[in-house]
């Protein structure tokens, strides 16, 4: 089986299953307890809190969260703003974010969507636009999870500032974290997400990460864990293994992009092949997404068709047959039937070429088929 | 008031006035009962027209609330049986009361060796009832808050009731026969089903799925909806039939504007095949009159043309809103409202024809193999039985 659908969830890598079982079964205690025991693994978890920021560049501090949509909801609900101001997001936000927003619009908030380009990429200039005095909140994707489109956040982030010094800069990092080079100290970004099982370890874990000096009002509240910023007690096999995970993934983060480069360029090539598809990823963004659109058939026929064949692949959040999920081929203005054939591929650092390979034969095999019957 | 209802009372209703099919009918219902509350514990009894449940210990509400999807049940009431003993009846009277408001006891009395009318029980139970009350009840034999049933039966026990909670009615599944009902996926066929299943109809049903223009979703939804209809039925034979390769072939060889039309004319025919193995008086569809373009008058005649066997539209009269109400009724519609595509909505025309004529629709099938297409479907068809979850 070949599974290019990674940016959806990914398989546990054994390093972090090991680690899960360990604290399951071994390191068990309740971090919050007095004893010793409890001390150790109070320590542990401090220590991959440590190890995360070090793998981010973050000064500030990093709040461990049940994932990367309640990173995103604590970093909305959880910061001051004025009332009514002005909170601007992109077009291509992940749902977590983009409901969080809705739900601020309908508190009154001046809510405003910045358009992409065809890519899935933020347009400075409509953003730059968008922004003013009165802005108190900005949250634009990292790395795009519909087309892998990379957004310059520190370019983004000062020019937020520039017009509106006190407005916050939120970044949702859950398809970039552990994948692309980050240094957040050196850039003005004050709330960035991450999630656990987009790299090797487990779902039910992520973490905000907030710079210096940036206030965290708990969503919530109970035994005062993590600062009092996010109670309950802390999910330490999961928490353990996001810093196996994440500290493997760093390790071979720069070899890892070489090769899905080379990856993502061979089906790029063999999907260019077809005059009715269309590749939507931009060349220059995250080597672990690759997404496509095709003008004769559904995506979700596609991904069906190939499934059969024994490849699982993604439809993004754009499937057609729900029409809540037209967002994403509007916001990349996909005309006509493109807007319902986007197919998405996500790979993990163990994607291989020959797999590549794999897949591209079979793609070609299967799409020629249902295109005969589609006319 | 606190009282321990020791007993659920079943009333059945239309299948008296059967005749001498009575015991046929009664041995159906009886046994419809049994298999729907597999694997409780409890003991059943039958007296005198009524069946009782006893030792039910706590399934008390679980077995009630399936009973009231039994087909043939007129109604049910959580019960306490006592010994038929003036003290016991009034203790469990006043133990089961609320001791304030307007109230009537009405007795009915089986064994008349009793040296007491139904009137006068009824007068001395109201009295104890008035007493412990402290005077806070008032008897009113007809503007009354609440009624309070005693059956007197010539066991030696009683039963004492105030709920009367309407069974689902109809007649008990199984004794008009088996049905085929083409099944979808959407709001309208599971309704035609429990209907249809409602008048005694022992329900089999045949899905047609267009992987990959279907997803295993869509097919998880179809089940999951004969799974809402067997808690009616005891159970959903289902066929699932491959049904792209047709589509396919229509697709390339019959003018689009036929495409639905032509479509349910080999489902049609598929169903009749399914049904006349599966020994099926009927084929049950959840059409109705102009929803749409293929459930005209003249659509459905063309579609009608090719089977034999008699197709029953239970919802041919019914407004949208209709259905709906009886699909929330029956707890399909939050599944029939899932958004997955079914085997209509791919291949859908721009523009179906709405007045086909059954000439042309003929004409056009001359250019496939009509024969050779349903075979290879009905071959490759999947059977599974659904039961209630």
């Amino acid at each position: 089986m070949i599974y290019f659908d990674n940016a959806a969830t990914t398989r546990v890598i054994p390093e972090a299953a090991q680690t899960v079982f360990k604290y399951l079964t071994e390191k068990y205690y309740n971090p919050s307890a007095m004893y010793h025991e409890a001390l150790d693994v109070k320590n542990d978890l401090e220590n991959a809190r440590s190890v995360i920021l070090n793998q981010i560049g973050g000064e500030g501090k990093l709040y461990f969260t049940s994932g990367g949509t309640e990173s995103d909801n604590l970093a909305f609900f959880g910061t001051k703003k004025k009332r009514n101001s002005r909170v601007i997001i992109s077009a291509v936000e992940h749902a977590a974010v983009y409901q969080s927003a809705m739900n601020l619009k309908q508190a009154g908030f001046d809510v405003c969507v910045a358009p992409v380009d065809g890519s899935g990429k933020i347009d400075i200039e409509a953003f730059s636009a968008l922004l003013n005095a009165d802005t108190s909140f900005v949250s634009v994707i990292h790395v795009s999870n519909e087309t892998g489109a990379v957004n310059d956040i520190g370019e983004l982030a000062r020019l937020t500032k520039r017009v509106a010094p006190r407005a916050l800069f939120h970044s949702d990092g859950v398809q970039a974290g552990g994948k692309i080079k980050i240094d957040l100290k050196s850039i003005p970004v004050d709330l960035y997400s991450l999630s656990a099982h987009k790299i090797g370890a487990p779902k039910g874990t992520g973490a905000l990460y907030a710079a210096k000096g940036v206030h965290l009002n708990p969503v919530i509240v109970g035994g005062g864990q993590e600062e009092g910023v996010r109670s309950s007690t802390e999910n330490t096999a999961g928490i353990m293994a996001f810093a196996t995970a994440f500290s493997a993934a760093a390790l071979h983060i720069d070899e890892s992009a070489e090769n899905l480069r080379a990856l993502s360029a061979y089906l790029r090539k063999r999907l260019g092949a077809f005059d009715d598809v269309m590749v939507i990823s931009p060349e220059d963004g995250s080597p672990y997404i690759l997404s496509f659109a095709s003008a004769s058939v559904r995506g979700e026929v596609i991904e069906h068709a190939l499934e059969r064949e024994g490849v699982l692949v993604g439809t993004g959040s754009a499937c057609s047959s729900n029409k809540s999920t037209r967002r994403i081929p509007e916001a990349l203005n996909l005309q006509g039937k493109y807007a319902s054939g986007m197919v998405r591929l996500s790979f993990s650092r163990f994607s291989s070429m020959a797999e590549a390979e794999e897949f591209a034969d079979k793609y070609e095999k299967v799409y020629k088929e249902l295109k005969r019957h589609v006319g | 008031m606190s009282v321990e209802y020791n007993c659920i009372l079943i009333r059945f209703g239309e299948i008296f006035l059967k005749g001498h099919n009575k015991k046929y009918f009664e041995d159906l219902l009886i046994n419809n009962i049994k298999s729907a509350l597999k694997p409780l514990k409890y003991t059943f009894l039958r007296s005198q027209g009524r069946y009782y449940i006893e030792d039910a210990a706590d399934n008390s509400s679980e077995i009630v609330s399936r009973l009231t999807r039994v087909f043939g049940i007129h109604s049910v009431s959580p019960a306490v049986k006592v010994k038929t003993d003036e003290e016991e009846l009034f203790k469990a009277a006043v133990a089961m009361s609320p001791m304030s408001g307007k109230f009537r006891v009405t007795v009915k009395r089986a064994d008349k060796r009793l040296p007491f009318t139904s009137a006068e029980m009824a007068g001395k139970i109201g009295g104890a009832l008035l007493k412990a009350s402290l005077g806070k009840l008032k008897v009113d034999l007809y503007d009354f808050d609440f009624e309070l049933n005693v059956d007197i039966r010539d066991n030696g026990f009683s039963y004492l009731f105030y709920d009367k909670i309407p069974g689902a009615g109809g007649l008990p599944v199984g004794c008009s026969g088996n049905g085929m009902l083409l099944l979808s996926g959407g709001i309208d066929s599971p309704v035609a089903g429990y209907l249809i299943a409602k008048r005694g109809v022992r329900i089999n049903a045949v899905h047609f799925h267009s992987f990959p223009y279907t997803s295993e979703l869509a097919l998880q939804k179809v089940k999951d909806l004969a799974a809402k209809l067997a808690r009616y039925t005891g159970g959903v034979k289902l066929f699932v039939v491959p049904f792209t390769d047709i589509q396919y072939a229509i697709h390339e060889k019959c003018p689009e504007s036929f495409m639905i039309t032509i479509m349910r004319r080999f489902m049609m025919r598929i169903a009749e095949r399914l049904a006349r193995r599966e020994e099926c008086g009927a084929i049950i569809t959840g059409e109705s009159l102009g929803q749409v373009a293929s459930q005209t008058m003249q659509s459905m005649m063309v579609t009608n043309s090719v089977v034999s066997l008699p197709v029953y539209r239970p919802l041919i009269g019914f407004d949208k809103e209709e259905i709906i109400d009886i699909s929330k009724k029956i707890d399909a519609f939050d599944i029939s409202i899932r958004p997955y595509e079914d085997c209509c909505t791919v291949f859908l025309p721009k523009n179906p024809v709405i007045r086909p004529r059954i000439a042309e629709a003929v004409e056009y099938e001359k250019n496939l193999d009509v024969d050779a297409l349903i075979d290879a479907a009905v071959e490759n068809t999947v059977e599974e039985f659904i039961t209630s979850k």
